[in-house]
């Protein structure tokens, strides 16, 4: 009876596991063991072999083609939409909350949805052909408010970066904490084109965020992190036409860049009027560069509102929400007949609301764009 | 209650640093079955039902999302502000992905406050879930009730 309890048995019991685990590995190796297949990028513009069974957006990812992606392939932020012309099967349900009827149609599909099991023709906005992966160093975390941080990061390999002011990246953070994987998220630069050496971001704590966690609790001076770039179509538009602007919170990231880019370039033909919302006088940071800067470039004008001043603050600016004050100088201090462009920087409900209040005075949605933190 | 298949799989989401770095657990060690039940149980000793508690969760959604992050005063009684971050969060019960919308609710004049998001929302009106205990985004029915009805 002790024999049989305490040596064949667990003998037996090894025995069994030992033919089903190889059962598995056989039967894995034979199911998932997909060829190389092509990947055709833009009629021909791009051919690339790859090994099958991972997601699309891995697969690109590994053979340095970067689609932008939040969420890191998790389904959960639908940002690595590509355009598929071949058979990949049918919209997979993780897919459905984010394609709308008309990308259904035109078979839009999650990069990070579609595992590579046959030949695929895709097409990407040819810019992403251009996007790369960067190693870089952490130069220089500043507390800009209360929530928000600027973090320069120092370019290593490559070691410069070419971008349009108004563009983002996709910064990349390790494992840490009881966060078990790499975390990416979508930051516009901050600095202009010129410094091409850095990226500088703004990052703003969101609670439970992963990677705002990261940066405000973790992050540390010298440290390596990587990032991809640069994404995006929020840049300045190539006319002569009045720009209006308007931001709030860290939403200042690409106005930053685009105007400074434009003083740089000595473009002082255009008027702008740049309208900065924020709370309280403790969520207003870059104020004095920006009258300075206002000082430097006549046609530059910087207008900070505050919602909701503290007393302490014996604020004399602008009072009341973005929006209405925005309204106000339309009305009476912008001139009405001259051609005029807006950009727009910050949540969604901020930028709907301003849409509104700039088509009511007779600008146009298409000459309307914008950066929604959505 | 039972863990079923979908309870098992939203309570290891649950875990801090799966989909959010805090978690939906805080200090709680209970099964989500548990939680649920108990605070179904402190609904109806309450005299609430999870209808009017969404219900009024989203009164105050959309007034708060009315100031674009600027507070706003709700029938002179409550100060509302809104956050919102760029991208959108899935639901641990995997049937869903939100805004990062977090709304912020004051009750002038006292230091009774409480903080939602558009996510929470939908764990109490489809999962009735309020959230474990100490976890930053926890709606105690108690306190739902003392400070926004």
């Amino acid at each position: 009876m002790d024999i049989l309890t305490f040596i064949v048995a667990p003998m037996v019991l090894s025995l069994l596991s030992g033919a089903l685990a190889f059962i598995i590995v056989l039967v894995d190796s034979l199911v998932n063991n997909y060829p190389d297949f092509t990947i055709d990028i833009n009629n021909g513009r791009k051919k690339l072999t790859a090994k099958g069974g991972s997601s699309l957006l891995v697969t690109l990812s590994s053979q340095g083609i970067f689609i932008p992606s939040a969420c890191g392939g998790k389904a959960s932020c639908g940002a690595c939409k590509v355009k598929i012309e071949s058979d990949v099967g049918v919209i997979l349900p993780t897919e459905l909350p984010y394609l709308s009827e008309e990308e259904k149609k035109d078979n839009i599909r999650l990069a990070c949805q579609i595992k590579l099991k046959n030949n695929i023709r895709l097409s990407i906005p040819e810019d992403l052909l251009y996007v790369k992966q960067f190693d870089a160093t952490v130069e220089s975390i500043t507390d800009l408010t209360y929530d928000i941080k600027q973090i320069k990061l120092k370019l290593l390999s490559p070691d410069s970066i070419d971008f349009k002011a108004g563009q983002y990246v996709q910064l990349i953070i390790p494992p840490y904490g009881q966060i078990p994987e790499k975390t990416q998220r979508a930051y516009s630069m901050s600095n202009t084109p010129s410094d091409n050496q850095h990226a500088e971001l703004l990052i703003r704590l969101v609670p439970g965020g992963l990677l705002t966690t990261y940066v405000h609790k973790f992050m540390q001076v010298n440290e390596k992190v990587v990032f991809t770039g640069p994404f995006g179509d929020f840049f300045l538009r190539d006319t002569k036409a009045e720009m209006i602007c308007v931001a709030g919170g860290s939403g200042m990231a690409p106005i930053k860049s685009i105007i400074y880019d434009m003083y740089e370039k000595k473009n002082f033909d255009r008027s702008i009027w740049y309208f900065f919302g924020a709370k309280s006088a403790r969520d207003l940071f870059y104020l004095d560069e920006l009258k300075e800067l206002e000082r430097l470039m006549p046609s530059f004008h910087f207008i900070p509102a505050l919602s909701n001043p503290d007393p302490a603050d014996n604020w004399k600016g602008e009072t009341g929400l973005i929006t209405n004050i925005l309204d106000k100088y339309l009305k009476t201090v912008i001139k009405a007949s001259s051609p005029k462009e807006a950009y727009l920087c910050g949540s969604p409900g901020m930028i709907d609301a301003t849409v509104k209040v700039l088509n009511v005075n007779g600008i146009a949605s298409e000459k309307i764009y914008y950066d929604k933190f959505a | 209650m039972k863990m079923t298949p979908e309870y098992l799989k939203a309570q290891e989401n649950m875990h801090a640093g799966i989909i959010s770095s805090s978690g939906f657990l805080g200090s709680d060690s209970r099964l989500i079955s548990d939680i649920i039940s108990n605070d179904e149980e402190l609904v109806q000793a309450l005299g609430m039902n999870f209808t009017e508690i969404t219900n009024r969760l989203k009164f105050f959604m959309e007034k708060a999302l009315n100031g674009f992050g600027n507070p706003v005063t709700v029938d002179e009684v409550w100060e509302v502000f809104s956050e919102e971050a760029r991208g959108v969060i899935p639901c641990p019960f995997e049937d869903g992905s939100f805004k990062k919308i977090n709304i912020y609710v004051k009750k002038k004049g006292s230091k009774d406050s409480i903080v939602f998001s558009d996510l929470g929302i939908h764990l109490i009106e489809k999962h009735h879930f309020f959230q474990g205990r100490d976890a930053f985004f926890r709606l105690d029915p108690e306190k739902i009730k003392k400070i926004l009805f």
